[in-house]
């Protein structure tokens, strides 16, 4: 009798110093260890599905019209000209591009919300866990609005999942920077798994699914991500405009110089149109 | 014998779970009663001086009047920057075209801020120009040997118990390892060029009002005569799943800075000057005219 008051003082002992729920502890154990610095395990330019190269090798599943959109960006291109890309002039890319990965991830996980730090130009996300519905108006970001869901999928007791959908976006967004245009309605949705590789913890996959209106299908890509060894790593701190020698004018993009001047992005191109100056200034 | 055996058993866990609930790695649990709770949206408390963008003395009207300690070469600076920015420029605020704010500007906290709490580094999110998420490390590291320059600067904190009650209440940060231009707010009032500054900050709930936070600032900067402290102080929101704001600078951006000069896009998209007189710029490497 005795044994068994001393077994029932133990266990709730260890329930009342046992942390229960995220009002008394975080368990960390309860969630996978993607605590480091991931980088894109892909060479070559970044793009949404790193199996196949970039532009018109993604195959993307496009609508003849945004398949002729993707076309005249490339040929634009060639000329010196930015064609669909909108971030040159440091616009936000937004999903999915965001999760291309471009120079370093962190991911931060707390049971109400995982943050995805992405260094590039303006990439940071939030995925809302703590069991919310979608709220009845969505701001449009670039970034979107992700509630996702923790999935233990091997029953072991820990989640090893993440499962995440978002919406409600604004524009106007590409898939990498050949200009390979999502739908500018805006009305893409994403549906993402986020989990590590079975076999090697230090391989994060994300597996994406674009559903949009400039697409015949729904399309699906697979990224993988590598975990730094470097357990201290050094983040570095991508300011766009720091540098940025792309100018738009009245929709035309030019250069800035060295010096500081601007000049031409295109052969041939024409000077901006400096209407708003008085004459005797120029 | 049993007895003995059940009370070693029993004890056994006892210990077990002492040990799992006390991890100081993080690696086992979390257990956030031992920190301030620090959830939520903050927004900045401006005083009631008001008038303008948010300053770095918050109680204080911004421009001349925040009184900062300048030195007179940077005072003289600052003055010049205000008489370009009265005749349409924009003087010493680089982050007119997008730049970082860098800090100290960050903590003006011109949208509003979220700090996510672990036990090894905690992460102040700040939504304006850039996506900036500070991160002030707390796994007891030293300062590196080599600091790569940013904007936001390389931030080690300590948590400190201020009170002997058990419990974490005070994160004592330094900050160092800058790169430039950074000014303290939009009016321009700037910090010495050389990158030197270092922040010492003391983060901490309001004692009688939790839902307040206090972020005391003792700037060191060659551009000041002598450090400069302001306690800033931000207000919780009390909606639990408030909405995030994307502040992307460059949707919209109507400032574009060619050469040394500023100039405006029309709202039909073409350049026009900033100031009264301003010449057009410098067209020399155009073949067409």
């Amino acid at each position: 009798m005795r044994e068994r008051n001393w077994l029932a003082a133990a266990a709730l002992a260890a329930i009342t110093i046992l942390p229960v729920g995220d009002a008394g502890a975080f368990d960390e154990s309860k969630y996978p260890n993607w605590k480091g610095q991931w980088v894109r395990t892909d060479a070559g330019a970044p793009r949404y599905d790193p199996s196949k190269p970039s532009g018109r090798g993604q195959q993307a599943p496009l609508k003849p019209e945004f398949q002729a959109f993707l076309e005249a960006s490339l040929a634009e291109q060639k000329t010196g000209g930015q064609g669909g890309d909108p971030t040159y002039t440091c616009l936000s890319p937004g999903m999915p591009r965001i999760m291309n990965n471009y120079e370093g991830a962190e991911l931060v996980v707390t049971p109400d919300t995982t943050h995805i730090f992405m260094e590039h130009i303006h990439d940071s996300r939030r995925i809302y866990t703590d069991g919310r519905p979608w709220p009845a108006f969505i701001e449009p970001t670039f970034a979107g609005y992700s509630i996702g869901q923790w999935i233990d999928e091997g029953g072991t007791g820990r989640y090893s999942v993440l499962e995440i959908e978002t919406r409600g976006l604004k524009g106007p967004r590409s898939y990498d920077n050949t200009g390979l245009p999502l739908h500018p309605d805006n009305q893409s949705v994403f549906k993402e798994r986020i989990y590590q590789d079975k076999a090697d913890p230090n391989i994060l996959v994300v597996e994406i699914t674009t559903i949009d209106n400039a697409l015949t299908r729904p399309w699906t890509a697979i990224k993988t991500y590598r975990r730094a060894q470097n357990p201290r790593p050094v983040w570095r701190e991508s300011v766009c405009a720091e540098n940025n020698a792309h100018v738009e004018i009245a929709g035309q993009g030019y250069m800035l110089s060295a010096d500081g001047f601007l000049m031409p992005a295109k052969k041939d191109q024409a000077p901006p149109d400096l209407r708003y100056f008085a004459p005797t200034q120029n | 014998m049993q007895n003995r055996s059940a009370i070693r058993a029993a004890m056994g866990v006892l210990a077990i779970m002492a040990v799992l609930c006390t991890a100081p790695s993080g690696a086992f649990a979390f257990d956030p009663a031992s920190y301030p709770n620090l959830k939520g949206q903050w927004f900045g408390v401006r005083g009631t001086a008001g008038g303008g963008q948010p300053s770095f003395d918050p109680v204080k009207r911004w421009g001349t009047t925040q009184d900062a300690p300048l030195t007179p070469e940077y005072d003289a600076m600052f003055k010049a920057n205000l008489a370009d920015q009265r005749a349409g420029g924009q003087g010493t605020n680089a982050t007119s075209t997008c730049l970082a704010p860098g800090m100290p500007m960050v903590m003006n906290a011109h949208s509003p801020m979220e700090i996510i709490l672990l036990p090894e580094t905690t992460y102040i999110r700040v939504d304006h120009i850039r996506d900036t998420r500070r991160r002030i490390y707390t796994d007891g590291r030293d300062w590196p040997a080599e600091i790569e320059p940013t904007f936001d600067g390389y931030s080690i904190g300590k948590w400190i118990d201020s009170d002997g009650d058990g419990r974490f209440d005070l994160l004592e940060v330094e900050t160092r390892g800058f790169k430039g231009p950074r000014s303290y707010d939009a009016s321009g009032l700037p910090l010495h060029r050389d990158n030197k500054s270092v922040f010492k900050e003391r983060i901490y709930l309001d004692k009688a009002n939790p839902n307040l936070l206090h972020d005391d600032i003792t700037v060191i900067d060659n551009g000041l005569t002598r450090p400069w402290t302001v306690s800033k102080t931000y207000r919780r929101n009390p909606d639990p799943r408030p909405a995030w704001v994307e502040y992307i600078c460059a949707e919209g951006q109507q400032l574009v800075r060619i050469g040394n000069e500023n100039y405006m896009l029309s709202g039909d998209g073409f350049l026009m000057p900033t100031r009264k007189g301003q010449a057009p710029p410098d067209l020399k490497y155009f073949s067409r005219k």
